[in-house]
């Protein structure tokens, strides 16, 4: 068993006898030091969703899910196709990624993990910090070099993400994918 | 009629069961159901209902069956209705009780008030349990989206009735031991310890207008001793220092507690239960928020204060701010008290606006209520 706040984006919980994939959780501390967590839930028997909220510490039956290693092939408008190293092709709708949608783009060469239940495929996870290119951002207005003021920042699929007051145009920047945050500025990708 | 059994574990403090008595007596007062609460701490809901026994198994009070919180915990039928107040565990034979029953009952955690934006986002979801257990999260709040406030249906009247009776207000500050002397401003003080309560009271001894500082015992006493240099202080104390003088009173049941905010010009509360009283006295008040780690109660303070001061011009609302932050850091007290007197009028106004706004959205219980009715008809 784990706590609420130990089950990940990704995983799947067996809740009342129902496998349920965690497509989205949200740790927010509630009133004197409890927390709670709300969750995103897709049903994987019937492909119903919900939206709940679980106290931090409640028990939880995590699934053990199958993983492979996959890059993203092509996408065809909805449908995102990734292919594992023995070039078998999964394919997914982008329903089904949405906590990592916005960091998918054509041409990633990122190695992402596609994750099985009962031998489909359910979702892909990202690495935890993943190297993008920033198309478009607004000049520095005031020169700041700390990194403590942030501004907006459009990416090459058009997601928009703050990053560091610095940051320019055609810059390459690392990303957390597990809150969508800035980490710094880096080098183009070999 | 339905049974609702309420469960209050006391953590710490008194608003586990200042809430749900509260509650309890209202749901049973006004829905007119048949309400167990069960407090695993009886000595601290004697405080509040002084009447009460300390040891009974089982007593009534304002029509609800108050019911003792053991180990191991009684055998019983679970209600139709079951609510964890402040996300407390339910005793695990009551659990397997409800899950074996075959009934459908509606399980709700009700949470800490917040005036956070994710509170809508979350109020009234389900948190599906294990055995098919049907249980939602239930959150107070300011906003439409949210479960509202305690309010009993009559309590503005009494308020009201109250504040324009001079006698009456003089009659209960005299049964307390105050005299109000003439020109005096009141202000009731119940809090947290506070290291700014120094810089505060310096201000007040000093302050051209008279002060008496009505002090119900509390945790606040010892700092206010310190700054005195006395003994230990009493219920029936009294002290002078410039223009300020302190009465420290007893520890007050709820109504009186609620004629002490209404009979103040200024009240200084804590953590939710008195938080919610003084907004409906229709007074200015600053609120000592319950500290939380890593200062996540920081967030929940700028949250209200920015709902609360919505509707105040941004200076009114600056001197407000400044004010409560001080109170909060415990410093600062000093400097932030005559900008907050130079805004007196309009937060004086104000209070009054906020106490109708908030009034005119459905109360805590009512909610529930409505809650309830429509889990009923969706299973139906």
């Amino acid at each position: 068993m784990k706590t609420a706040q130990e089950m990940r984006v990704n995983s799947v919980a067996l809740i009342d006898g129902q496998p349920w994939l965690i497509q989205k959780a949200e740790f927010t501390k509630s009133g004197r030091n409890s927390a709670i967590v709300k969750m995103k839930l897709k049903n994987l028997l019937n492909g119903s969703k919900t939206e709940t909220v679980y106290k931090a510490d409640d028990k939880m039956e995590p699934v053990i899910l199958e993983r492979k290693e996959v890059n993203l092939s092509y996408i065809s408008g909805e449908d995102y196709v990734f292919m594992d190293p023995e070039y078998n092709s999964y394919e997914l709708r982008s329903e089904d990624l949405e906590s990592v949608l916005p960091f998918i783009e054509e041409g990633m060469s990122d190695v992402c993990e596609a994750v099985f239940f009962e031998g489909k495929v359910i979702s892909v996870d990202l690495p935890t910090t993943i190297v993008r290119q920033v198309v478009y951002t607004e000049n520095a207005a005031r020169g700041d070099t700390s990194g403590k003021v942030m501004k907006p920042a459009k990416l090459r699929n058009g997601t928009e993400i703050k990053v560091a007051e610095f940051v320019d145009i055609d810059d390459w920047i690392e990303i957390d994918t597990r809150d969508g945050s800035y980490k710094g500025r880096t080098q183009a990708p070999a | 009629m339905a049974r609702w059994d309420i469960f209050c574990s006391v953590v710490d403090n008194y608003g586990d069961i200042g809430v749900t008595w509260r509650l309890a007596r209202q749901l049973a007062a006004e829905q007119g159901h048949a309400v167990r609460l069960w407090v695993d701490e009886l000595g601290a809901f004697v405080r509040l209902c002084p009447e009460a026994s300390l040891d009974a198994q089982c007593q009534h009070w304002s029509g609800v069956e108050v019911r003792q919180w053991a180990e191991p915990f009684p055998v019983v039928e679970p209600a139709q209705v079951v609510i964890e107040a402040f996300a407390c565990q339910l005793p695990a034979s009551y659990i397997e009780a409800m899950t074996l029953s075959g009934t459908r009952r509606l399980w709700l955690n009700l949470e800490y008030l917040s005036a956070e934006d994710w509170v809508a986002g979350c109020h009234g979801l389900p948190s599906p349990q294990p055995g098919g257990l049907q249980k939602f999260f239930f959150f107070p709040g300011f906003v439409e989206g949210t479960g509202g406030l305690l309010r009993e249906a009559d309590l503005l009247t009494r308020r009201r009735a109250f504040q324009a009776d001079a006698q009456a207000q003089q009659a209960f500050l005299q049964s307390l031991g105050v005299v109000r002397e003439p020109g005096a401003r009141l202000i009731s003080l119940f809090a947290y310890e506070n290291t700014g309560l120094a810089g505060w009271l310096d201000a007040l001894a000093a302050d051209p207008q008279p002060t008496q500082l009505l002090v119900p015992q509390g945790k606040i006493l010892a700092d206010l001793q310190t700054w005195l240099g006395e003994g230990p202080l009493a219920p029936g104390d009294h002290s002078r220092r410039g223009n300020l003088l302190i009465h420290v009173l007893p520890f007050v049941a709820q109504d009186d507690y609620d004629r002490l905010l209404w009979c103040c010009d200024l009240n200084v509360v804590r953590g939710e239960d008195s938080f919610i009283r003084a907004q409906w006295a229709g007074r200015p008040l600053l609120w000592h928020i319950y500290p939380q780690e890593e200062g996540a109660h920081w967030d929940k303070l700028e949250a209200f204060l920015a709902i609360y001061s919505a509707d105040l011009v941004p200076e009114i609302a600056a001197a407000q701010a400044e004010f409560w932050r001080a109170w909060n850091a415990g410093e600062g007290m000093e400097a932030a008290w005559p900008a907050l007197l130079a805004a007196w009028p309009a937060l004086q106004r104000h209070a009054e606006q906020w106490c109708d706004q908030q009034a005119a959205r459905s109360d805590l219980a009512t909610a529930l209520e409505q809650f309830y009715l429509n889990w009923l008809s969706y299973a139906a």
